[in-house]
């Protein structure tokens, strides 16, 4: 189908290239505790863009349309379009990255009720709820264009997300050793969950776990998107060399990380995938772009262009990687805190904030209520506090960061370790 | 396509079948600064089948090629039968119903071409562009969709509908040195076209607001008497109170059924909410819900005391009351879930002045940028805010956010003005992975006695 589609556009534009993907899943989920629906998802569709007289356009469709019809879409969809220089990419080698797993591609119904039944049982207990669920993905996808380039893989994901704690996600299923991980992460921070305390108040030290810390990167990775740059509204614009964070501070995005659900070989615009430097030592290294964005910045894709069915492409992350230099390859979870906690007299481990991503995100500015923090008290955990907020500037914080935590892990698609911070205001509620 | 359908649905084994099957035509257009960022019309299509065996789990299977519809009859019932299940599932009655609900398309958007869509939300992008040179991005997005929607089920339903949907966004950016603000414009009706009209207005209110936000202070936290505008009072009752009337999420929970007792009082007697998925035009009506279930006004709180909770056909068979026609999906991509609709609070009496008119020190706070919820505990960003001084309003402050515990808050509530409108906007609701849901809140002004509000807290 791709193939015949680019034919019938490379005919009638100068250029175009295409995405199919095909998902295959299943999956099941214990509400509650119990078990009570399984479900299955077969999913094909297919994007086109093209460019003509300089000007791009794209259409996308899950029915079962002619090429003529898709290609005639696409090119009403240019006729509008500002003009953009995009550099189809020719082709090239590709590096070698593992994104498929037989086990996980061959799992059956049964294999994951099984799985799922046993972290219930390592994880009830009386007084709680449990939720578990489990899926299993199977995806081809195909990305050529009309200057040569084309690459086909399959990717596996496998994951398992629970209601009240943690989550797990790569390209096969869950190791064994990973699932005691999470159990043991889940009933951690469940036992010390269990009494409540009183939230300290002021300007206090705090401890965001690698889960918490979302509120604190967003803003940079935010900042650090071609999209934020050519809009005007990223803080770090200007600043590449610059020593904005810490010195111990740096993010890579790499897309080449074994076994992870977000690696891929070639991005979704034929580019091939590398590892990308964004903060080294404290400095802003570098952004990221696909084509369109590098071509308005007068720069080159860094190979980050994503892609659904039915959008044009936009500059995206893969596996985010946040730690002091040549950190990054922890997989323990670690004891609640990462060993920062012992020189605190007082102040909170935050592992979950209500409201990530309101507001005006992008000036670093946040303030939100806790979901799951504990208070610490001469370097232990006394209790959960309930009714606290926490509010700062993610940009002054990280200009100091006070320890980085021996519990670097994955969680979802970023690995970081637990982060102690300074000075973050804590008020009660 | 009903007799295909209706076919499929005889050769299911299962003792309760049904399928839905979708077919979506959508266009938008956005423009990003004076840029045109996309223009773009796509086709969307597939189908859902679920299946129940007696003694068994759901069987939920959804695809895009209609080519496989037995197969994924097939597929759904044999998921179903590889899950035994303890505690058998019913599904309350619903009296069988047959319709073709045709929705008037209100000027029919599949026959405009892509390049007047461009013209109209290039017009309102350009109202936001000049209100000021301090506006320095702008992202302004005009979206239409139609679906055309076919239900059958082994219950005896067949239902064939057309609904027409348009969205207009804008947001603007404006900045002095370091200081960025924003403005919201945000439209989403159950209507075609014509609807699309003469928006220009919103727009420029919102690039305005941006503009006066860069010279407003934030607002120094603290406890204050708070008063919502009907938006963020919608936005509150939606995402606070709304999602705790779900019955999926009380009948298994235990905690949940006892924080969520018929008959507990939750407010003052001027408090009334409820939720209704058949007021006529807007963006969360439809005549049945996706489990075949015709909407309703369903009460959830009067005068103060919980009355009510919406149900799909399976919570209420659980908990022994009637389905409400609350069970939602997203698309053919998903299982229908218990889901609001219209949700709203009702209105009281008087005027906004009224409402202010004895408040020495307060906090107005209008329009919504965000808000999340975990159980009882929620947060709130107002878009913008106004101090309240000696029973007037005053200036304009910014970084209002409203921190606190549901419970208490609808506590609070003392006094509700008559001014009650429904927000038609666009986004919708998230839950379990199925978002943006077409839903409206509506809500007149609203007294909060005492609240948190947030900014940066002095040490």
């Amino acid at each position: 189908m791709i193939e015949r589609l680019l034919d019938e556009a490379r005919r009638r534009a100068r250029g175009a290239d295409a995405i199919w993907r095909r998902v295959e899943s299943t999956s099941v989920s214990f509400d509650w505790g119990r078990l009570k629906a399984a479900g299955a998802t077969e999913e094909a569709g297919i994007g086109l863009r093209v460019v003509k007289d300089g000007r791009v356009g794209t259409a996308g469709t899950t029915a079962v349309v002619a090429a003529g019809e898709l290609v005639d879409r696409a090119l009403a969809s240019a006729d509008l379009g500002a003009t953009v220089e995009l550099a189809l990419p020719a082709a090239a080698p590709l590096p070698d990255v593992p994104t498929h797993s037989d086990r996980a591609a061959g799992a059956s119904l049964d294999d994951l009720i099984a799985i799922g039944r046993a972290l219930l049982e390592r994880l009830t207990r009386d007084g709680c709820q449990v939720s578990v669920a489990i899926g299993r993905d199977v995806s081809e996808t195909r990305v050529a264009n009309t200057a040569g380039a084309h690459a086909a893989y399959r990717t596996t994901a496998g994951d398992d997300v629970l209601m009240i704690g943690d989550g797990w996600d790569g390209c096969d299923l869950p190791p064994e050793d990973r699932l005691d991980a999470l159990v043991r992460s889940i009933t951690d921070r469940l036992e010390r969950a269990l009494r409540i305390v009183e939230p300290p108040e002021g300007a206090l030290p705090v401890v965001f776990t690698p889960p918490g810390l979302a509120a604190i990167l967003l803003p940079v990775t935010q900042a650090l998107s071609g999209k934020a740059v050519l809009q005007g509204i990223s803080p770090l614009v200007g600043r590449v060399g610059e020593e904005v964070f810490d010195p111990r501070f740096s993010v890579t995005d790499d897309p080449l990380r074994s076994g992870r659900a977000a690696s891929r070989p070639i991005d979704d615009e034929c580019v091939p995938s590398a590892p990308l430097p964004l903060v080294t030592r404290g400095s802003v290294r570098s952004f990221i772009y696909d084509l369109e964005t590098a071509a308005r910045a007068n720069t080159q894709s860094t190979g980050h262009g994503q892609r659904g069915i039915f959008s044009k492409p936009v500059p995206g992350y893969t596996n985010i990687i946040i730690g002091e230099e040549a950190r990054g390859k922890g997989e323990a979870v670690g004891e609640l805190g990462g060993g920062l906690l012992g020189d605190m007299q007082d102040g909170l481990v935050v592992d979950e904030l209500i409201g990530v991503g309101q507001g005006n995100v992008i000036s670093g500015a946040f303030s939100h209520p806790v979901a799951l923090a504990y208070r610490v008290e001469r370097g232990e955990i006394t209790g959960r506090v309930k009714d606290a907020a926490v509010a700062g500037n993610t940009y002054e914080l990280l200009k100091k960061i006070g320890g980085f935590g021996n519990d670097d892990r994955w969680y979802g698609a970023r690995h970081a370790p637990s982060l102690l911070l300074e000075g973050v205001s804590v008020a009660r509620r | 396509m009903k007799d295909r359908l209706l076919d499929a649905l005889r050769a299911s084994r299962a003792d309760y079948t049904e399928i839905r099957v979708e077919r979506t035509w959508t266009s938008s257009v956005t423009y990003r600064g004076r840029r045109l960022e996309s223009a773009t019309a796509s086709e969307d299509q597939g189908g859902c089948v679920r299946a129940l065996h007696r003694g068994c789990g759901w069987g939920v299977a959804s695809f895009t090629s209609l080519e496989r519809l037995p197969a994924m009859v097939g597929r759904a019932s044999e998921l179903s039968r590889a899950i035994r299940v303890d505690d058998p599932i019913r599904l309350a009655d619903v009296p069988p119903h047959e319709a073709d609900a045709l929705l008037d398309l209100d000027g029919d958007v599949r026959g405009v071409p892509l390049a007047e869509k461009k013209r109209l939300i290039e017009a309102y992008n350009g109202e936001m562009l000049a209100v000021s040179d301090r506006v320095v991005d702008t992202l302004a997005t005009y979206g239409d969709e139609v679906t055309e929607y076919w239900f059958v089920s082994s219950a005896g339903t067949v239902l064939h509908e057309v609904r027409p949907e348009i969205t207009l966004s804008g947001t603007a950016v404006a900045r002095r040195n370091g200081t960025i603000e924003k403005g919201l414009e945000s439209i989403g009706l159950r209507r075609g076209w014509r609807g699309a009209q003469d928006r220009g207005a919103g727009f420029r209110a919102a690039a305005e607001r941006a503009v006066a936000l860069l010279d407003a202070p934030g607002v120094k936290g603290g406890r204050y008497p708070v008063v919502l505008d009907p938006e963020l009072a919608g936005v509150f009752i939606h995402e606070a109170f709304g999602h705790l009337s779900e019955a999926d999420f009380i009948y298994e929970n235990p905690q949940a059924r006892e924080m969520m007792t018929l008959g507990r009082r939750f407010g003052r007697p001027v408090l009334n909410v409820g939720d209704n998925g058949a007021a006529p035009g807007l963006r969360g009506t439809l005549p049945f819900d996706d489990e075949g279930t015709p909407t309703q006004d369903t009460p959830l709180i009067r005068e103060g005391v919980l009355v009510g909770r919406l149900h799909s056909r399976e919570t209420a068979a659980r908990l022994g009351e009637r389905p409400t026609g609350n069970a939602r999906a997203l698309s053919f991509r998903h299982a229908p879930i218990v889901r609001m609709t219209n949700t709203y609070i009702g209105n009281g009496r008087g005027t906004f002045e009224d409402l202010i008119r004895d408040v020495k020190l307060g906090v107005y706070a209008c329009s919504a940028f965000g808000g999340q919820t975990l159980l009882e505990n929620f947060s709130f960003t107002a878009a913008y805010g106004r101090m309240i001084r000696d029973g007037h309003p005053a200036e304009l402050v910014k970084d209002v956010v409203l921190a606190g515990n549901l419970f208490q808050t609808l506590d609070r509530i003392e006094r509700i003005a008559g001014d009650f409108r429904w927000n038609q906007m666009g986004g919708g609701c998230g839950k379990a992975g199925q978002g943006p849901l077409p839903v409206t809140e509506g809500a007149p002004h609203v007294r909060i006695e005492e609240a948190l509000v947030g900014g940066d807290v002095p040490a």
